[in-house]
């Protein structure tokens, strides 16, 4: 009882660490820019891919094809700021749904072009790695667990190091609060908010190879699903709040392995969707939130 | 005699006409500043409703029908109340929670809805309306229709009727005190306010319509179908229908007409764009963000028709 009752923590733990960084990249883009982007969860999406047609198809070792997966998922940031969002930007007459719409149409258009390379089944994310496992006791740990919970952690510790000490960071902070005063005072708003994008896009790609290598396959269909769980999170914790992130992640994660292993499986997913209504409804500015609601 | 009336195009016609209901059912939200992404949810609540009403009661259409359309406006009353705190984006991710939500209740409520299969044998509306004429003694014969010529031809023009209603209370609304609301409220919600007008009340009513709209198309969908499952409902319904409305021009009711016409008669047309449909509306989202926000049609252009054609202008 209390072994499985173990088990399942590390199971909700590594699914929470992973829905935390998704998070941090939806949270960091709507903290600079304060548009929500709806395409996130398809360049996680490419990043899983990257990394099963890395390993499995080239054979190459996984630190490499976590480094492609940055690479290209970065690369998609790039464009996405480039081409989807900064046309918008400053643009009289546009509204506020704009990049909202325009990053839906990224993501239909990411959803579907995989789709039609990859193919509409699940891939297999083939390595070793995902097989070696330590007994601590009665519990089985897997390494990939402890690598992806170790990665996040790194992840979010370098983040908040990053934007609370590094010049850049406090750029981004300062544009964050306020693009105009920002830009006034010297710091490069264009580069900071182009970094920003890139920089969520790169954590989306590392969250999507840590995925296949915890659930061992990857789908054109997973980017939504996983998407709207980040949304979820970063309603829960407070938007564009890194903390919040953080903790958001970490209960979807727990609450969805528990409902698996002790209630209906088929309201796995209800779960985050029941979670932002509520959280709007009660709580609109989310736990760590402080600022109220209101239209961006 | 009378080959013309090809099932195959009556039917690309019904289903012109749902969607040009679906695509009023975002812009009359939308018209109060309120983008809605549960559209598809509210369709789903519609469709299965008058569903299993009409199959496990053997209830007539019409009440069925009717049903859909009304649990689905009073769910829209139900969530458009508490939703009124949020405003933008926020309405738009908890109003997709919702249609998400929706769908996964109607996934794994196997008893009633069985499950992700659907249900099948919804009771047709063409097959009703024949037995209906043919209790009157009327065969479809007599004017020269083959029995599926008949049938889809009648449900086409039902639906035919049923959306020019839909239109002639929309464009009354748009120009009465309740359409000026909306746009007020749509323009700036604080000014609309302290001019005393009833934010709550609009904001929930332009809701509710939307809501009540999705439901009656879901409906009419679930009868013109006979066969509805939950990945009818799924999001990218709910995108493909925000697609119609942002495509032809939120700012103008025929901009949702327009959207909804060509673009579900493209894939059609050009049999080569079907398997791409998606990849386009993407590319397309993205273009029209950048390019032309307020879509297609838009004051400005209907104007500019209006000043060449002197008295025929766009409905607005």
């Amino acid at each position: 009882m209390i072994r499985l009752l173990l088990e399942q923590l590390i199971n909700g733990i590594t699914l929470g660490s992973i829905y935390a960084i998704v998070a941090l990249g939806f949270t960091l883009v709507f903290g600079v820019l304060g548009i929500i982007n709806m395409a996130h969860g398809e360049i996680f999406m490419v990043g899983a891919f990257v990394g099963v047609m890395t390993t499995g198809v080239l054979g190459w070792p996984l630190w490499l094809s976590f480094i492609a997966s940055i690479v290209v998922t970065a690369i998609l940031g790039y464009l996405l700021e480039r081409m989807t969002l900064r046309p918008l930007r400053g643009k009289k007459g546009v509204s506020h749904l704009a990049p909202l719409i325009s990053t839906i149409g990224v993501s239909i258009l990411l959803e579907n072009l995989s789709h039609h390379i990859f193919g509409a089944g699940n891939k297999p994310f083939r390595t070793e790695f995902a097989e070696i496992s330590i007994e601590f006791g009665q519990v089985t740990v897997y390494l990939v667990q402890i690598v992806i919970f170790v990665i996040s952690i790194i992840l979010m510790i370098g983040l908040s190091i990053w934007l609370s000490k590094t010049k850049a960071g406090k750029a981004l902070r300062a544009t964050a609060e306020n693009l105009e005063t920002a830009s006034i005072l010297g710091v490069d708003t264009k580069k900071i908010i182009t970094l920003t994008v890139v920089i969520a896009s790169a954590m989306g790609g590392i969250a999507g190879i840590l995925v296949g290598m915890a659930f061992n396959s990857v789908s054109p269909q997973m980017g939504l699903a996983i998407g709207l769980k980040g949304l979820a999170i970063i309603i829960l914790g407070g938007m564009g709040n890194v903390k919040g992130a953080m903790v958001g992640g970490l209960l979807l994660g727990l609450s969805e392995t528990f409902l698996v292993a002790y209630g209906d499986s088929g309201y796995r997913d209800a779960i985050a969707f029941i979670m932002i209504i509520l959280i709007l409804l009660i709580r609109p500015q989310g736990i760590f939130g402080s600022k109220i609601a209101e239209g961006r | 005699m009378l080959d013309f009336i090809n099932p195959y195009y009556l039917q690309i016609g019904s289903f012109i006409l749902i969607n040009i209901l679906l695509a009023i059912s975002v812009y009359v939200p939308l018209s109060s500043g309120q983008l809605s992404l549960g559209s598809a949810g509210f369709m789903a609540v519609g469709a299965y409703t008058s569903a299993l009403l009409t199959i496990n009661f053997d209830l007539p259409i019409y009440i069925g029908v009717l049903a859909g359309a009304c649990v689905a406006g009073i769910l829209g009353i139900v969530i458009g109340i508490p939703s009124l705190r949020l405003t933008g984006v926020y309405l738009a991710i908890a109003t997709l929670g919702l249609g998400e939500v929706i769908r996964v209740i109607f996934v794994n409520w196997d008893s009633v809805t069985k499950g992700s299969i659907g249900l099948t044998g919804v009771p047709q509306i063409g097959r009703e309306l024949l037995t209906l004429v043919r209790g009157f003694g009327f065969q479809p014969d007599m004017i020269g229709l083959k029995n599926n010529q008949f049938v889809y031809l009648m449900v086409f023009l039902l639906l035919f009727i049923i959306v020019i209603a839909t239109l002639l209370f929309f464009v009354r609304q748009q120009n009465s005190r309740v359409g000026r609301s909306f746009s007020s409220i749509q323009m700036d919600e604080k000014a609309a306010e302290s001019m005393g007008i009833n934010i709550m009340y609009f904001k929930v009513l332009a809701f509710a319509q939307g809501a009540f709209l999705a439901g009656l198309a879901g409906a009419l969908f679930a009868h013109v179908m006979g066969y509805i499952s939950p990945s009818d409902f799924s999001y990218h319904r709910a995108v493909e229908i925000l697609i119609f409305t942002v495509f032809g021009g939120s700012e103008v009711i025929i901009g949702s007409i327009f959207g909804a016409v060509f673009l579900t008669l493209m894939p059609e047309v050009l049999r080569f764009v079907s398997e791409y449909r998606y990849i386009i509306y993407g590319i397309m989202l993205v273009i029209l963000m950048a390019v032309r926000p307020q879509g297609i049609l838009d004051i400005h252009l209907l104007g500019r028709f209006k000043g060449i054609k002197g008295s025929k202008g766009g409905a607005r």
